[in-house]
């Protein structure tokens, strides 16, 4: 049997008639770090839930050191070792730093625990205060005391679910030197990612998912990224970008625009852009620097205290609400679909029929025509080709991840839109529905809409904009026409720090 | 005048101690994040079960255990329906209050205890009984708990973050029990208070709407013990005032001499929402279910 | 599946039996079964409906129980339910008069818990509705065949007025509703017997109620089974809520805001005016309610014409499912409840609480019924 080593055999695991895992296998030994890699819903995280001893497996069981072990829940899990920092941190706002430490290290003296804390921080290079409030720390800061956590409670096996999805190009960076750093002290360390060259670069192997099967074991010496893309994805879906041909006069100006920050966070500090018909105006920025600010004050939904939002044709809109807004041409994609793009308790038809029913389509304010409402959605959705709907009373929030975001962007182009705001709209999509999503919005493009792409995720910025601008602690600090270098965007966006 | 005072002063104890043990009560449920709208129902069970306990001659500590109890055995419904079966908690606790409200009723009729005067709690100093002078230790008692110890640091993550406290390998249902049980053993000893010390007679009325100025005072306090008593002495004053002012003879209609409390209620919140940053008091995860379930 | 050079591919190859042999269970741990909880995805209307029933009957078997622990015998209950409802036509009749103001009752409530609004204050509605309706009767306003109507609109008023504070604010400052309108059924109470004990007294009896209505300011008898117009009044409420909830774009709008409030803002449904005015008629119905007891069955206003409803609405529209024909169906059967408990009061001395006690084990059966709709529980080893 292997020594010191964490392994996962022939696992199986469904959710109701959802196959997650299909008799996986994988294991990681001291010292490595190992990169498993997959799309959204390969199982990746189901996996490692398992590991870490949040789910039981239908079949098959997790060894350490060779030895079968039984596990219920995390604290088990920490007590043979293994550790796991998850996507979603899962720390208390409300408490200190050391708060958190303690409550993940229960029977132990408290002094205790700080002084390991401590010495452990200055091993790792962190710079943490220990009675400081958890909420008042930054992203990169909040992962740097899970990963002490699960330290302190003495993990030799750390996972990292997707560890660099919230964090901008440089922290990706310290934050790989770390892991080196662990699996150099003897730490084995599991890297889930869907980014190839954080696997590429920084892993010692590579466990490639698909369909919560297991398809490969490899190491990146023997991988290249096409290689790899053609594993996790199943078939070659490249995306390259494909510049505005025809760029009109200015649809959207934003200037001076200003919105309260909320609960500690900033808000807006006087916005200024512009963006054509015709092109693609990506915002990028790290996460918290006013993306759900900027989107909201768009949609009308947010507290503007200043500036102006002129639209072509209609003047200034800062007073008009969200109704007002789309009846002069806009659409928006929301970053949450579930949360802002649909209602998930009503029916597929119900959702889509929204802007019908409020233009009079469906009957006046005492008439609502459902049959009519059914129609029109069967035809958009057969148009915008949303897969699973077995039928229009169906509720929308049955719907996968891409075929939701496709009933949200039928919804939205129903009637073709001037000017689009889509914020991050193929987070969380496998890679075929999030390049479905793109063609859409090049589409209303071409048509001479302009449009507005909001996202954290620079491949996707880089993908699509024609031009990009930087925004940063609620400004927009620099803006660069496509095509960019995307080390000078890198640096714009920690700028202002 | 000073007669006026001091008649009115002494009173002030007496009445804030069931707001008081009530408010403290809901602070340990709510800080696990069991959003406790059946307050009412707890001290109605409280307050029948300290009047049962003393008419079959029990002492007075006797009928106040049973009220602790009789919350208790209210809570362990309330528990089951919210943090095992996770019902909404505002149909939980509307339907408790019901349903104590009902079912008190019911046992005291069935048992003949209404109207049935009583000898109750006696002052043993300074003209208070002892649960006064125990009521800010158990504030001391419940600002330790959750600010002292692990089992505080478990309760207070759990409303905070059930995932977090989950992933801390907390069981998330039972400390939710847990809390629950411990808030309405005070619930009940604040109803068991209104019977024993203060009414020493049951009526279906007796509690009137103090565990809902309860719930209302909690949020007033922000979840802080301390402050709850403090708001606690605030409405022990106004509605001491009230048989005062009856007593000069004044010419206050009878009946409007009543709504104080309720109306005080109702400024009590609007002030507490108007203040700035109000959120960050409230537990984060306050009315919210835990489940594990977040497949990728 | 695709290939790599040297990459490792991995097949399915390993059956049960083989995963087995090569991972021998744990034997130092004992079996230990942990529940586990799972979300259900979908689930389809006729298991909705089995899972409510069954919760229905566990309630009734609980019900029953009680009854015969208090020296009542099933059989004597369904005896009195005979008698009660369909012995003649007339005990149909006072069970459709009973059911008209609860059917009112349980759609005042409904139409709020459809918005998400907690209106827990339905007394202190009907109590405003009585009195701004018993001023228009006390103080003669308006012509004598026009007082009917303006009575029902005064109530109407009356209601809406109460309601409109909690309303008020939780839109603009998020102040639970559930408090304060609880709060201001305990104020509108204190002012109810303020007026019975001072002003309104009975000049005539000297007792706590107001004088007599007259004729004209009472709702007429519709010259069947005894019934007064109350009963056409609540059926055409629930009709006309039936259809602007179901067919109307005004109830596509309130479902949309009330299952997504956010998203039904940023596609530019007017949320705040349609949440306002949704609860601006559910004030207006409880008021409507009060006023119907008063000038339909007391033809005064008394000290306790209103209470129990807020249970009984409460109980009405959640069991009706928030829906006006639930609201009807569930309204008939509570009238029932209603008189059986009066009569067996009468007849075995059972407590008044006791039907409030039964009315209770149902909303926590069918409460509890939920959990098993929301979830698929499992038992499963701990290993």
């Amino acid at each position: 049997m292997m020594p010191n080593a964490l392994r996962l055999r022939n696992v199986s695991k469904s959710f109701g008639t959802f196959k997650a895992l299909d008799n996986v296998d994988f294991s990681v030994r001291a010292g490595e770090v190992h990169a498993l890699l997959g799309e959204n819903g390969a199982g990746k995280s189901t996996l490692m839930n398992i590991a870490c001893g949040l789910y039981a497996p239908d079949e098959g069981h997790v060894e350490v050191d060779g030895e079968a072990v039984s596990m219920s829940d995390a604290r088990d899990a920490a007590n043979k070792g293994i550790g796991m920092v998850h996507q979603h941190f899962k720390l208390v706002p409300a408490f200190t730093v050391l708060e958190n430490i303690v409550l993940f290290n229960p029977g132990r003296q408290a002094a205790e625990i700080a002084s390991q804390a401590q010495d452990l921080a200055g091993k790792m290079g962190f710079d943490l205060d220990l009675s400081r409030r958890t909420g008042s720390l930054g992203i990169a800061e909040q992962q740097r005391l899970e990963i002490l956590k699960v330290l302190v409670a003495g993990a030799r096996f750390v996972i990292l679910d997707e560890p660099t999805a919230v964090l901008s190009d440089q922290e990706a960076r310290a934050l790989m030197t770390i892991i080196r750093g662990l699996a150099a002290s003897g730490s084995a360390v599991i890297m889930v990612t869907h980014k190839l060259h954080e696997a590429l670069g920084h892993s010692d192997r590579i466990t490639v998912m698909r369909g919560g099967k297991r398809i490969a074991e490899t190491s990146p010496g023997e991988m290249d990224a096409a290689k790899l893309t053609t594993l996790i994805v199943g078939e070659q879906i490249v995306e390259t970008p494909a510049p505005s041909a025809v760029i009109g006069k200015t649809r959207v100006r934003l200037s001076s625009v200003r919105v309260p920050g909320r609960s500690g966070r900033k808000g807006l500090e006087g916005i200024d852009f512009r963006v054509r018909g015709g092109e693609i105006y990506g915002v990028a920025g790290v996460a918290g620097n006013g993306q759900n600010e900027l989107a909201d004050v768009l949609m009308g939904t947010a507290e503007q205290t200043g500036g102006s939002i002129e639209f072509e044709g209609h003047g200034d809109i800062s007073t008009l609400p969200p109704g007002g807004r789309r009846k002069a041409g806009f659409a928006a994609i929301p970053v949450d679909r579930y949360r802002h793009g649909l209602a998930g308790r009503r029916s597929v038809a119900e959702n889509y029929a929204v802007n019908g029913v409020l233009s009079g389509s469906y009957g006046g304010w005492l008439r609502f025509n459902r049959g009519q409402a059914r129609k029109q959605t069967q035809k958009a959705i057969q148009a915008f080709d949303v897969q699973g709907v077995r039928g229009t009373g169906m509720r929308a929030g049955l719907l996968s991840g891409g075929n939701a975001q496709k009933l949200v962007i039928a919804r939205e182009f129903e009637t073709m839109p001037e000017v689009v705001l889509a914020h991050s709209p193929s987070r969380g999509l496998d890679v075929r529905a999030g390049a479905a999503v793109h063609e859409r919005l090049r589409a209303a493009r071409d048509s001479g809409a302009a449009v507005i792409l909001i996202s954290e995720d620079l491949d996707e910025i880089f993908l699509l904009s024609d031009r990009i601008g930087v925004l940063s602690g609620g400004r927009m600090v620099a803006e660069f026409e496509a095509p960019a270098n995307r080390n000078d965007v890198g640096k714009a966006m920690i700028s202002h720090e | 005048m000073t007669e006026f005072l001091f008649n009115w002063l002494v009173n002030v104890p007496a009445f804030a101690v069931p707001f008081a043990l009530a408010a403290l009560g809901l602070i340990l449920s709510e800080r696990a994040g069991v959003l406790n709208l059946g307050a009412e129902g707890f001290m109605l069970a409280g307050a029948l079960a300290g009047i049962g306990v003393t008419i079959n001659g029990g002492p007075p500590l006797a009928a106040l255990a049973g009220a602790m109890l009789a919350g208790m055995a209210m809570g362990l419904v309330f528990a089951f329906l919210t943090a095992s079966l996770r019902i909404n908690h505002v149909i939980a606790g509307l339907a408790l209050v019901f349903f104590a409200d009902a079912l008190t009723r019911y046992i005291a009729s069935y048992a003949g205890w209404t109207n049935q005067a009583i000898k109750g709690l006696e002052p043993i100093f300074l003209g208070q009984d002892l649960v006064v002078w125990a009521t800010p230790l158990i504030c001391l008692g419940c600002v330790l708990l959750l600010n002292r110890t692990r089992f505080g640091l478990a309760l207070r993550a759990v409303g905070e973050n059930p995932a977090a406290a989950d992933a801390a390998g907390i069981d998330v249902t039972t400390m939710r029990i847990l809390a629950i049980l411990l808030g309405t053993a005070l619930i009940g000893l604040a109803g068991g208070y209104l019977t024993v010390a203060v009414s020493k007679i049951w009526t279906g009325s007796v509690v009137g709407g103090r565990g809902w100025i309860a719930i209302a005072l909690v949020i007033f306090a922000r979840w802080h013990p301390w402050r709850a008593v403090l708001g606690a002495i605030l409405f022990g004053c106004i509605e001491a005032l009230i048989p005062r002012i009856a007593a000069t003879g004044a010419d206050v209609p009878r009946y409007f001499l009543q709504m104080p409390p309720y109306l005080a209620t109702l400024a009590v919140m609007i002030w507490s929402a108007t203040r700035s940053s109000g959120g960050g008091a409230q537990p984060a995860a306050l009315g919210l279910h835990h489940i594990r379930e977040d497949r990728d | 599946m695709s290939s790599g050079n040297a990459t490792e591919q991995i097949t399915p190859l390993e059956g049960a039996g083989i995963r087995s042999e090569t991972a021998p269970a744990p034997s130092r741990h004992k079996l230990r079964l942990v529940p586990l909880l799972e979300v259900r995805q979908n689930v389809p209307e006729t298991q909705r409906l089995a899972c409510y029933a069954a919760s229905l009957a566990v309630a009734a078997a609980i019900s029953f129980a009680l009854l015969a622990l208090s020296g009542v015998a099933p059989s004597d209950v369904m005896r009195e339910i005979a008698t009660v409802a369909f012995s003649s036509p007339r005990a149909l009749g006072s069970v459709l008069a009973q059911t008209a103001p609860l059917v009112m009752a349980g759609l005042a409530t409904a139409i709020a818990f459809r918005s998400n609004f907690w209106n827990i204050g339905l007394e202190g509605q009907m109590i405003l509705g009585a009195i701004f309706a018993s001023v228009v009767a006390i103080y003669d306003v308006g012509p004598e065949p026009a007082r009917l109507v303006l009575m029902a609109v005064a109530a109407m008023a009356g209601g809406m007025l109460w309601v409109s504070v909690p309303a008020m604010l939780k839109q603009r400052l998020g102040v639970s509703e559930v408090i304060t309108t609880l709060l201001l059924n305990y104020v509108a109470f204190n002012l109810l017997l303020h007026l019975l004990y001072g002003p309104w007294k009975d000049p005539v009896s000297s007792f706590p109620h107001t004088e007599q209505y007259e004729a004209f300011e009472r709702l007429p008898l519709l010259g069947w089974l005894n019934l007064t117009w109350t009963l056409p009044l609540a059926a055409l409420l629930a009709g006309l809520l039936w259809w602007l909830l179901s067919y109307s774009r005004i109830g596509y709008l309130l479902d949309m805001t009330s299952s997504n409030r956010e998203m039904a803002r940023a596609v530019g449904v007017p949320v705040a005016g349609l949440t306002v005015a949704a609860i601006l008629a559910s004030g207006a119905v409880g008021g409507l309610t009060g006023f119907s007891i008063a000038a339909g069955v007391e033809f005064r206003m008394t000290q306790d014409f209103f209470a129990g409803y807020l249970f009984s609405g409460v109980l009405i529209a959640f069991l009706g499912r928030n829906h006006p024909a639930g609201v009807v169906i569930v309204a008939f059967f509570m009238a029932i409840l209603l008189l059986v408990g009066q009569s067996l009061q009468i007849f075995f001395q059972v407590p008044s609480a006791l039907v409030q006690l039964v009315q209770a084990i149902f909303i926590i059966c069918v409460a509890a019924s939920e959990f098993f709709l929301t979830y698929r529980m499992h038992w499963r080893a701990a290993t």
